[in-house]
């Protein structure tokens, strides 16, 4: 009885804890003055209105998306197949491509960063300062995520066994990935594209080394907006808040419903 | 003439050898059984014969064509059961079913047609909109079958298709897998380690042993012919005993007899039973144990032991243990080996 009532304690002030800033910072954003007050004296939502109709906003937010859009679907075309063809037709590769993988994980954003500046100021490639520089970091930077979320996808089947039934039906190789694989690992890939998404929407650290006013993301637009208008940062940070906790409802569904069909094929395709 | 014709195939894996010089051709119809112990290259050579693997050297010919790793399959029309199956599993068994006619580009009428009629040949109508999750282990084995038979190949390859399921099914398996092979004339391949289900279903088995063929014949030849010891030791169960045992004085090697061919007799019977052609042992009855519809019993003579099976009869046994009992064997039942040949295996 006791023990219960400490535990229950102890959740509870985690959870305040964890939940704290999270409201305050939404209180915040539709408080119109809140200074001496244990709760703001009045709400308004017009800092999301503001916040939503500025061009600076929009514009920055499309910057985001654009960046984001393009590394995932280039890192998507990429690890996807290559994943593919490792397993059927390259499995001494794989060990190689697993080390590659994690091998970002190592390296420390701004360390990257620099050797980015330097390697790509001069020489053939003269990329500094341009959004390429930071869509090539973007795709290090993802690619532990993308890799071992396809990855996942690709473990849930008997990759080889599927091909090769396909083959022998007559079935192209191209046209074989097409529709008997793709089909099957799918929820993978989207999957690791969502946590890209997350992972990129968030990122500050590269954008504004590599690219700073050249080229503004949504997160260089909040770090300015702090100095100037701490409720519509709020409001920002709060909408930033929504859309990542979507995704990782979605991520969580995604997961649990490629879990349960795991669960029921295990023992089939042994 | 021989529809399948497999010549000199060798393979390696990491400058281990897996497959030597392999040589085997099978007749139009005809249902050939790879048998042999886990990892002797019975699934390498099958792999070989679909194209899914290279050989180092030789040549695999179906039906005329020669069969190349890599080249695309559609020419080839050779349909394979996996042992895991393989089923797609995003489609439903009908989906599954069809997936070879589709990319044959057969009209929708016909595939419904054609899907339909192998379904239910294989008694597994009214699963079509199932998804391979949602099938039994031996519904899933009939879709897979039905895929594969459904294209009407020139030539079956079935890699332990019966493995995965129970006792029940698998018995049933057999004959309907025989069943359908002989009414749609198929040329199969089918490899098992099961020297039971190698003896009901082939018109023909092959033994193998790591990477060779150790010997190939009728199930009647392999059991009753047993070319070497390997085999001897593999298929069934053997006694060797010394050839001057059985009067064959002259003869250096040991001779097998099977257990089901030794007569046991009451010892005071020994001396009625017998003639000339035949040759009388006593021994020690150590024990006896019932193996189903035979009951066994391991007679030590000599520093051998020999075993006896017999019938298990419906009165039950007149032997007890520890009882002095006499065997009688018939010289024809010994079978002499070459020696050389697989020799101590
Ligand atoms: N891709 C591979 N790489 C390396 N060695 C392999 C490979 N495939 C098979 N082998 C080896 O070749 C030998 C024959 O394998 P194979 O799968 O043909 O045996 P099998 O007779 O089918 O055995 P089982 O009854 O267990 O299926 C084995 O020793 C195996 O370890
Ligand atoms: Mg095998």
């Amino acid at each position: 009885m006791k023990k219960g009532i400490l535990a229950k304690i102890v959740i509870i002030l985690i959870f305040a804890y964890l939940f704290f800033p999270i409201v305050a910072t939404l209180l915040f954003s539709v408080a119109t003055k809140w200074t001496t007050t244990i709760l703001p004296e009045g709400y308004t939502f017009s800092y999301y209105q503001q916040l939503f109709t500025s061009p600076e906003f929009i514009q920055s937010l499309l910057r985001t998306v654009y960046v984001s859009v393009i590394t995932i679907a280039l890192s998507v075309v990429l690890i996807v197949p290559s994943i593919y063809l490792t397993i059927v037709y390259y499995p001494r590769l794989e060990r190689f491509f697993e080390i590659l993988s994690v091998l970002p994980f190592a390296m420390p954003g701004v360390i990257l960063a620099i050797g980015m500046i330097q390697m790509y100021s001069s020489g053939p490639i003269r990329i500094t300062g341009t959004v390429w520089i930071l869509i090539g970091s973007y795709f290090v930077l993802i690619l532990p995520y993308m890799y071992q979320a396809t990855k996942s996808g690709f473990r849930a089947i008997n990759v080889k066994a599927l091909t090769e039934a396909a083959l022998m039906l007559g079935c192209g190789k191209l046209e074989t990935f097409i529709k008997v694989i793709l089909p099957n690992i799918i929820r993978g890939v989207i999957s690791a594209a969502l946590i890209s998404v997350s992972v990129l929407f968030g990122e500050f650290v590269l954008a504004n080394l590599l690219v700073g006013d050249n080229y503004e993301t949504l997160q260089i637009y909040l770090y300015k907006l702090q100095k100037v208008d701490g409720h519509l940062a709020n409001a920002l940070v709060a909408s930033y808040f929504l859309v990542i906790l979507l995704l990782s409802l979605l991520l969580i569904w995604l997961a649990y419903r490629n879990n349960a069909s795991a669960v029921r094929d295990r023992g089939k395709t042994s | 003439m021989s529809y399948v014709q497999i010549n000199n195939v060798e393979k390696s894996y990491q400058g281990r050898q897996v497959l030597k010089k392999i040589h085997l051709s099978v007749a139009k119809g005809e249902f050939v059984t790879l048998l042999g112990p886990s990892g002797c290259g019975k699934t390498t050579l099958l792999r070989i014969i679909a194209g899914l693997e290279r050989s180092d050297a030789g040549s695999v010919r179906v039906n005329g064509k020669e069969i190349l790793a890599g080249q695309h399959k559609k020419g080839q029309n050779i349909g394979m059961v996996f042992q895991s199956y393989a089923l797609f599993p995003n489609m439903t068994a009908y989906e599954n079913i069809a997936f070879g006619l589709k990319l044959k580009k057969i009209s929708p009428e016909n595939i419904r047609q054609q899907v339909g009629e192998i379904m239910d040949v294989l008694s597994i109508s009214g699963k079509e909109n199932n998804y391979p999750h949602q099938m039994s282990g031996g519904q899933q084995q009939r879709v897979a079958l039905a895929r594969a038979l459904v294209t009407k190949p020139d030539l079956l390859l079935l890699d332990e298709p019966l493995s995965a399921v129970d006792a029940k099914v698998r018995e049933s398996a057999r004959s309907l897998i025989r069943d359908i092979q002989r009414r749609m004339g198929i040329t199969t391949i089918f490899v098992t380690h099961d020297q039971l289900e190698a003896m009901v279903m082939s018109d023909r088995i092959v033994v193998m042993n790591s990477g060779e063929i150790m010997q190939h014949g009728t199930p009647e030849q392999i059991y009753h012919k047993p070319e070497n010891r390997f085999v001897a030791n593999f298929i069934g169960t053997y006694n060797f005993v010394p050839g001057d045992w059985v009067g064959l004085s002259a003869y250096e090697g040991e001779v097998c007899i099977r257990p089901e061919h030794i007569q046991m007799l009451k010892k005071d019977q020994l001396e009625q039973f017998g003639d000339s052609g035949s040759v009388r042992l006593q021994g020690l009855l150590a024990h006896y144990y019932i193996l189903g519809n035979t009951v066994r019993a391991e007679v030590v003579v000599g520093d051998r032991k020999i075993l006896v099976d017999r019938l298990n009869g419906f009165q039950g046994s007149e032997f007890e243990t520890n009882e002095e009992v006499g065997l009688v064997i018939d010289k024809d039942a010994c079978t002499m080996l070459a020696p050389g040949r697989g020799e101590g295996n």
